[in-house]
């Protein structure tokens, strides 16, 4: 993450989150998908949370990607990200279906089938 | 004989007495004359004393002790009775050497003054940045929100430390020290209120289209985070410091206005002399403890030729400072997509996590066209051509370019090529499973 050093630290990362670090909900991950609510006003909202609006209005994305975007770290995108669901301006939703978990039953089919083997 | 003796007598008294008489008048005057002038050079000798004992109690010690004051700000060296004389002269002279002797020791002591600190600066100063660098790729690398709150007030600390580096550096005639891209005006408000102590009370009210000039970025940030902070310092903790931006006739105001306890006159006269860059800081005059604030911001805006005025009429009571940036150091923002080209050539996912796989987001989601801003500019680019730009392109680049290789190299991958390769893969590796018996995997097809 070599990215623009020049870009880089001119705003810090607390006067972004006013000195927060933990986010409202801790229900982020960095695959979470991130989708906009497009009737929401973007008034009064401060430059970051505003792009991270703008950005997700264009489709869903990931937090890792957004974070990308905005050059900012994942932690603190987290908490930008917790303001703006909790203001209703963008929902989340996983992105991946959690895996079921194994069959027992298979797994001791497969345990079977290899002592066979072996 | 003996009866002319008498006469005789008498004969030389007659005539010796009006000669001692007129002797006598004679010797008197001259006795009275020179009384006189005894008395005037009496009193000359006694003048020149007094200018003496002036010159070497009064004002040879008021010209060593204020710092830029010239003979002839200085009462006069003697009085009436040795004005136009050679010694008046004199003594004007050697008070005309003695100032110019010690103006030349006061630089010589600034000047070591300067070089002894600006080196001993220059190297906290890449400390301080060094550090930074570290925070900022800590803060990148690590996800606990307890690691981030420690991280975060390190941060805000190495910041406040860097400034005031960075304003000793300044003083000392260096330069800000680092290069910046083209800034949102708004964004060079909140670089200067990253690098205060009370950056909370800090409100930015208003939001404008103007970026400032690379090369006037930094030199703003720090005048601006010099002024941010002498309003939160001399104000109460309870209060905001409210900060307006502003378009003016040929340039742009940044208006910082606090509800403190204000300045007096003096203080303003002392203030505007300092903002105005015209006389040159002398590093050993600023007071203890030093007061770099007013002197550092003078310096910048003389050299980047922006201007600073302070002064009472806050409408909260405190005061009202007011930094006029002219048309010269302002410029349009950057479109924000302006970085977006390097990372669509890289075929990684996303740039903000190396080491975690992201799902690819044009697979999940089919490209969106590009958006616009409000003002038409491009707000940002998807990593991949749509699947339709795609299509309508590549019938027409097959042609010229042949191969794959070259595509790949003119277009980064296309969405159906990646698929394709992807499919490939998926289909080989299924087939040399199903293919695979023994145990080693060895491929028996």
């Amino acid at each position: 993450m070599s990215g623009d050093r020049r870009l880089k630290g001119l705003v810090r990362p607390y006067v972004v989150t006013d000195g927060r670090s933990h986010p409202s909900r801790n229900t982020f991950d960095l695959v979470t998908l991130v989708s906009a609510m497009p009737d929401r006003p973007l008034a009064g909202l401060s430059p970051e949370r505003r792009r991270i609006v703008e950005l997700c209005l264009l489709g869903a994305l990931s937090v890792a990607e957004v974070a990308g975007h905005l050059r900012l770290p994942v932690s603190v995108t987290k908490v930008l990200l917790g303001d703006l669901v909790d203001s209703g301006h963008i929902m989340t939703r996983a992105a991946v279906p959690r895996t079921p978990q194994p069959d027992s039953q298979l797994l001791r089919e497969v345990l079977h089938g290899l002592r066979a083997r072996l | 004989m003996t009866p002319h003796i008498p006469d005789a007598v008498s004969w030389c008294l007659a005539v010796g007495a009006p000669a001692a008489a007129v002797l006598l008048l004679r010797q008197r005057r001259i006795t009275g004359s020179l009384g006189e002038r005894i008395g005037a050079l009496e009193a000359s000798v006694a003048a020149r004393d007094e200018a003496a004992h002036r010159l070497a109690s009064v004002q040879a010690p008021a010209l060593a002790a204020a710092p830029h004051a010239a003979p002839h700000d200085l009462p006069p060296a003697a009085d009436a009775r040795l004005a136009g004389t050679a010694f008046a002269g004199h003594l004007h002279s050697v008070l005309e050497q003695f100032a110019g002797a010690a103006a030349l020791a006061r630089d010589r002591a600034d000047q070591s003054a300067k070089t002894a600190l600006k080196g001993a600066v220059r190297s906290l100063q890449g400390l301080a940045n060094e550090q930074q660098l570290s925070i900022s790729d800590m803060q990148d690398r690590h996800d606990d929100p307890d690691v981030l709150r420690d991280l975060l007030e390190i941060d805000h600390a190495n910041s406040q430390f860097g400034r005031r580096a960075q304003a000793i550096a300044v003083l000392c005639g260096s330069w800000p020290g680092r290069q910046r891209r083209v800034s949102a005006l708004s964004d060079v408000v909140r670089g200067a209120k990253s690098r205060i102590r009370d950056y909370r009370r800090v409100e930015v009210r208003t939001q404008h289209e103007l970026a400032v000039v690379s090369r006037a970025v930094e030199p703003v940030v720090l005048a601006v985070a010099e002024l941010l902070d002498n309003a939160a310092r001399h104000s109460q903790p309870n209060t905001t410091v409210e900060v307006n931006l502003q378009p003016a006739h040929n340039g742009a105001c940044v208006v910082i206005d606090d509800a403190g306890v204000g300045m007096d006159e003096r203080e303003i006269r002392r203030a505007g002399q300092l903002l105005s860059g015209q006389r040159a800081v002398d590093v050993t005059q600023l007071g203890d403890p030093p007061q770099f604030g007013f002197a550092v911001i003078g310096v910048l805006a003389a050299r980047y030729g922006f201007s600073v005025s302070v002064d009472t009429r806050s409408p909260y009571g405190g005061v009202r400072a007011v930094l006029f940036l002219p048309s010269a150091l302002l410029t349009q923002p950057e479109p924000e997509t302006e970085s977006q080209p390097a990372a669509a050539a890289l075929p990684a996912p996303a740039p903000a996590a190396p080491r975690t796989a992201a799902p690819a987001p044009a697979e999940a989601f089919p490209a969106a066209p590009l958006g616009q801003t409000v003002g038409g500019l491009p707000k940002r680019r998807r990593r991949h051509a749509s699947p339709e730009q795609a299509a309508a392109v590549r019938p027409a680049a097959d042609a010229p370019l042949g191969s794959e290789a070259d595509w790949d190299a003119a277009w980064g991958r296309s969405a159906e090529d990646t698929a394709r390769r992807m499919g490939a893969f998926a289909r080989g590796t299924r087939a040399g499973r199903a293919a695979t018996t023994d145990p080693e995997g060895t491929p028996q097809a």
